[in-house]
């Protein structure tokens, strides 16, 4: 069958698909790498974050003439993202970048595509089998720091209450393994409550109304969460706390969290409580969402004949209360000399992931990440 | 489900028809399959090949082989929740018991441990459905929950090895460059069963499907061939977790979950019908083959990602659709039915445009009025002894939950704050119980649930902004999209005959893909200062939504109970055609009910964004389960028909004061999965059938 008759039917159905598809000519194909993303699932806000900006990076000047880049959604399922991958490879991927569901179960298909030559690039989670690249950051350096900083908060000493992740998955137990490795060195810091989070601010907020049933928040000194400091905050303020009682919580970085982190009083602009400064004492770390738009660099370098190491470990972001600083505009000039929050004007989303500056990225800013559109 | 589908199977009289019509939804699912594989390889990069297809045999293999005991357990008129459970669980064992060092590993021993852990988790099934004769969507369910534990505490995290040798046998050629050898395990799981459905046992269990007590009543052991069914099905479910092992090479605990619902739009795509007695497990690997291929053609033609659940949602409707496309179709009988109105409109003699004068027989005014005023009413406990009987097990265990937390924990019986929580975060289910509970009650079941609560609150959240004014035109904007999205629901499933559970999955695939492309995947906005404190706020002490929840208790009680509308649900649940034949206008009733569902997720979205103070994707995801859950709990049947509001809301108390006991304790997640699920299964432990049925 010849090439050019494959391309006009695919032109005639995206035709059918209503705009949905973007058929690119034979000539332009064959001069771009043909690069896939596997996302996992694009319902939360990091994913589609860091979706966000991998697209960026690839719509980039630098890149926008080197790379065809297409993008597919696995959802929650392994199984389905081993077909996807394996259907990537037949169509004749060149790389994947892949959110790997699981960093297990894709080893073979993983395996398989490496030995056709094809590269394989995974952020944030990591793939275990051998020939992948891996980039994320260290989760039990994660885990580790947020605990010794919360010991270190209450002089050693206190009840407090931790909000894991997704239970069954490699990082949520590295990470809280790690944090109660420093808890459990330190015999007078007491976990009165454990609940399940899911990395989500509405599951903190239901898991800590349950806590709180048969507790109130004097009975607590300090949080330990994967993700939900934001939404413990709001509710020590409705719970009537003043900003100045406000607990000690390490924990995620989520942009509202950092608004919080400002001195209180502090002008921003388009704040509203409780998405505005309070002066909340708080260590603030994310696994960073620029990860993916790293891969597809490397990736890009990797085929260009490149050495890339197999694995990339970010370092880790961390933010604390001392070293918060708001953004003006967001632009990756501005983040290099050293902001760390976005105005609420700006980012109307308190659960967005402020955590996008990388060294190495300088293709992609504040505007990848809310809407995919590269730095100049 | 619908009312045309039982008339459609009474039009087919003759022996040839009714044999086509019983295997036409494997035909059709096969066909479907076929055009696909087509379309896959029409724009593909290159003509299918056979390593084209040993991937897709590869790829749909788990799925087929778990959905084809999926397929039995729903013939023989159940539901079985905790297949993806199993899934993990086989992974999990097998990926911790072998050993690394050995390479060589008994494919047919390890293959037997993973069917004989799927048999043991069906016997255990087995025995709560059939010997003790308990719901079998409660009990799957409990099931799961505890499986979801065990599984943790055999593996914490993806890790594990599963032997080579497992791969290359399950994944390797059976003919080199012809048979891959997935599509021999396929068939071969298939041809035992052609053998099965040959058996005795193979007529008793569509015998027990299609009408329990006929089949009673001419001998067939309906307690046994409930087990059975239960352990074959674990089997099936076993094969395929040593298969998706054998795939992945190791074991991951979560591997599994998200198979279950796919499971059961392959059993639906396949053409069997749910609720029993039809259909069959060939069509259901077409079923599940055509969802597999899907992800195929999203590739090939390059559907953006904030598309593809939208793009997933539409094929798996039309494939239904077209499934369904004959001359004793629904839609045909409806464009029928339509023909045959406009006619009478025309000619004059449609019953509204005949002059309404009473027609009563002169006897009957004043013989029934006479009557009540001699006689004593009964008893309350005895004019509602059925109500009473199903919904009070659930009141007693929110008691004893309520016991325990105020021994283990303190602080819970005297203190007002425990109570306000409980009905602040029940409030979310109560409201959901609604719903899900009418639809329940006529035979129904809606999961479009979680994306309605998600895109209600992301487009509530974006509208309000922060902004209380923008409240008044902001809900019943989103309450108006909802009736929209309800009233969809409802014409699929009634005028199209599409299976509600099919209607609706597709619905929700197609919810999440707008709220993505509205909110192009961060949203926006915030609730208003109004809503925040509807949600968290206090008027002495209590927080307001308590007071609505009070308020919405008595609306459900009044609108299922004392309306006309909540009679003829009762109605088409106890008998669709009984229903319709005593003048129920089926029709406009089931449409109100989907709408009514709708209503009552997007007000479970409002309330979340108030309660959360933003919306974000997928915050309805942790609540479709759990809807179900509680109104069975309360003592309603799945399959339609019984079922109090009241009882519904002692099942969503008992549940959540559950999890606030559980929350309360630093158990870890494990072992707070395995109590919850034997808390589930013991508080319906009473509400087992104890007649002879």
């Amino acid at each position: 069958m010849a090439f050019g008759s494959k391309a006009l039917r695919l032109a005639l159905l995206a035709g059918m698909a209503a705009g949905s598809l973007c058929a690119s000519t034979a000539a332009q194909a064959a001069e771009k790498y043909k690069i896939y993303l596997s996302m996992s699932f694009i319902g939360n806000d990091w994913q589609a974050e860091a979706a966000n900006m991998v697209k960026a990076m690839a719509a980039h000047k630098s890149m926008a003439d080197k790379v065809d880049l297409q993008v597919q959604v696995a959802g929650p399922n392994a199984q389905r993202q081993i077909q996807q991958i394996n259907a990537m490879v037949q169509a004749g991927a060149q790389a994947i970048v892949i959110f790997p569901i699981s960093p297990t179960a894709l080893n073979q298909v993983v395996k398989n595509a490496c030995d056709k030559g094809v590269k394989v690039f995974a952020y944030d989670a990591e793939i275990t089998e051998p020939c992948a690249y891996n980039i994320h950051i260290d989760q039990e350096e994660a885990g580790r720091v947020t605990a010794e900083w919360l010991v270190d908060k209450l002089g050693g000493k206190g009840e407090i209450i931790a909000i894991t992740g997704v239970p069954g998955t490699s990082v949520d137990d590295q990470r809280t393994k790690a944090a109660k490795e420093v808890f459990a060195k330190h015999p007078d810091i007491k976990i009165v409550g454990e609940a399940v989070g899911m990395w989500s601010q509405a599951v903190a907020r239901t898991e800590l109304s349950k806590i709180l049933a048969t507790r109130t928040w004097d009975d607590i000194d300090g949080l330990w969460m994967q993700v939900g400091c934001f939404t413990a905050n709001a509710m020590q303020l409705e719970a009537g706390k003043t900003p100045a009682d406000l607990l000690p919580c390490a924990g995620e970085g989520a942009n509202g969290g950092r608004i919080q982190m400002l001195p209180e009083g502090t002008e921003v602009e388009g704040a509203s409580s409780p998405y505005a400064p309070l002066g909340a004492p708080r260590i603030s770390y994310a696994s960073p969402p620029y990860s993916g738009a790293l891969a597809l660099k490397l990736a890009v370098e990797a085929l260009e004949g490149k050495d890339v190491p197999k694995l990339t470990v970010l370092p880790l972001p961390v933010v604390t209360s001392e070293t918060v600083k708001l953004c003006e505009e967001g632009t990756w000039d501005e983040m290099k000399a050293g902001c760390n929050a976005f105005k609420p004007a700006l980012v109307s989303n308190p659960g967005w992931f402020a955590s996008i500056f990388s060294d190495q990225t300088p293709e992609v800013g504040l505007n990848a990440a809310l809407v995919g559109q590269p730095e100049d | 489900m619908s009312s045309a589908q039982a008339s459609t199977r009474m039009q087919r009289t003759s022996g040839l028809r009714r044999a086509l019509g019983a295997n036409s939804g494997t035909i059709i699912a096969a066909v479907v399959f076929a055009v696909l594989l087509m379309v896959v390889d029409w724009v593909g990069a290159g003509p299918l090949t056979y390593f084209d297809i040993s991937f897709l045999s590869s790829g749909g293999a788990t799925s087929a082989i778990a959905a084809i005991g999926q397929t039995i357990v729903i013939i023989s008129g159940g539901f079985d929740l905790s297949a993806g459970a199993v899934i993990s669980l086989v992974n999990v064992v097998l990926a911790s018991n072998m050993d690394p060092m050995s390479m060589q590993a008994s494919t047919a021993l390890w293959t037997a441990v993973g069917i004989g852990v799927g048999m043991a988790v069906g016997a255990f099934n087995g025995f709560f459905i059939a010997f003790l004769r308990m719901q079998p969507i409660v009990v799957t369910l409990s099931t799961m929950f505890i499986l979801q534990g065990v599984t943790l505490l055999v593996m914490d995290k993806p890790g594990g090895f599963v032997s080579p040798d497992l791969g290359a046998f399950y994944l390797g050629d059976a003919i080199p460059g012809w048979l891959p050898m997935p599509v021999v395990v396929i068939c071969a799981v298939l041809l035992l069963w052609m053998w099965l459905k040959g058996t005795r046992f193979g007529t008793a269990l569509y015998a027990v499907g299609s009408d329990t007590d006929s089949a009673a009543a001419v001998g067939v052991n309906v307690v046994l061939v409930r087990f059975m069914v239960y352990i074959i099905a674990g089997g099936c479910y076993g094969l395929a977790g040593v298969f998706i092992s054998a795939q992945t090479g190791s074991g991951d605990p979560l591997v599994g979950n998200p198979l279950l619902l796919s499971m059961f739009a392959a059993v639906v795509v396949g053409g069997t019908r749910l609720g029993g007695g039809q259909g069959g497990p060939v069509g259901t690997v077409f079923g599940a083959f055509i969802l597999m291929i899907v992800v195929n053609i999203l590739l090939v033609l390059n559907v953006s990602a904030y598309y593809s659940t939208i793009a997933e949602g539409t094929i798996l409707f039309l494939a239904v659709l077209a499934g369904s496309m004959s001359h004793g179709s629904v839609l045909a009988i409806q464009l029928r039915a339509a023909r045959a109105r406009f006619a009478a409109y025309r000619a004059g003699t449609l019953p509204s445009q005949i002059d309404r004068v009473d027609r009563r027989l002169a006897t009957t005014s004043g013989a029934r009025r006479s009557e009540p005023s001699n006689a004593t009413r009964p008893a309350f406990h005895i004019r509602h002894a059925e109500t009473l009987r199903f919904a009070l097990p659930a009141f007693v265990c929110l008691i004893l939950v309520i016991a325990v937390t105020q021994l283990w924990l303190g602080r819970a019986v005297l203190n007002p704050g425990y109570w306000n929580s409980l009905l602040v975060l029940s409030s979310f289910l109560a409201v959901l119980a609604l719903g899900q509970g009418t639809v329940i009650l006529t035979g129904g079941l809606d999961l479009s649930v979680p994306w309605i609560i998600g895109i209600s609150g992301i487009v509530l959240a974006g509208m309000v902004n922060g902004s209380d004014a923008a409240l008044v035109y902001a809900l019943p904007t989103v309450l108006a999209m909802a009736c929209v999205v309800g009233f969809a629901n409802g014409v699929g499933i009634v005028y199209l005959g599409i299976s509600p559970i099919v209607m609706t999955l597709a619905m929700n695939g197609i919810l999440q893909g707008f709220a993505l492309l509205y909110s192009q995947g961060t949203p926006a906005g915030f609730s208003s200062p109004m809503l925040r404190w509807f949600m968290t706020g206090r008027i002495a002490g209590m927080t307001p939504v308590v007071l609505f929840i009070i308020g919405f208790v008595i609306f459900a009680v009044l609108l299922l109970g004392r309306t006309a509308f909540g009679r003829r649900v009762y109605g088409i649940g106890n008998g669709l055609r009984a229903a319709q034949l005593s003048g129920i206008a089926v029709e406009k009733t089931l449409i109100l009910v989907y709408i009514l569902s709708a209503l009552c997720a997007a007000v479970v979205g409002i309330m979340l964004t108030g309660f959360s103070g933003q919306a974000s994707l997928g915050m309805g995801d942790d609540y479709l389960l759990p809807s179900i859950a509680v109104v069975v709990v309360g003592g309603a049947l799945i399959t339609g028909g019984r079922g109090h509001y009241i009882g519904m809301l002692g099942g969503v108390l008992l549940l959540t004061s559950l999890q606030m006991l559980l929350a309360g304790t630093t158990l870890p997640y494990a072992t707070r999965a395995i109590l919850y699920g034997l808390v589930v299964l013991g508080a319906v432990m009473a509400l087992r059938e104890r007649n002879t049925r």
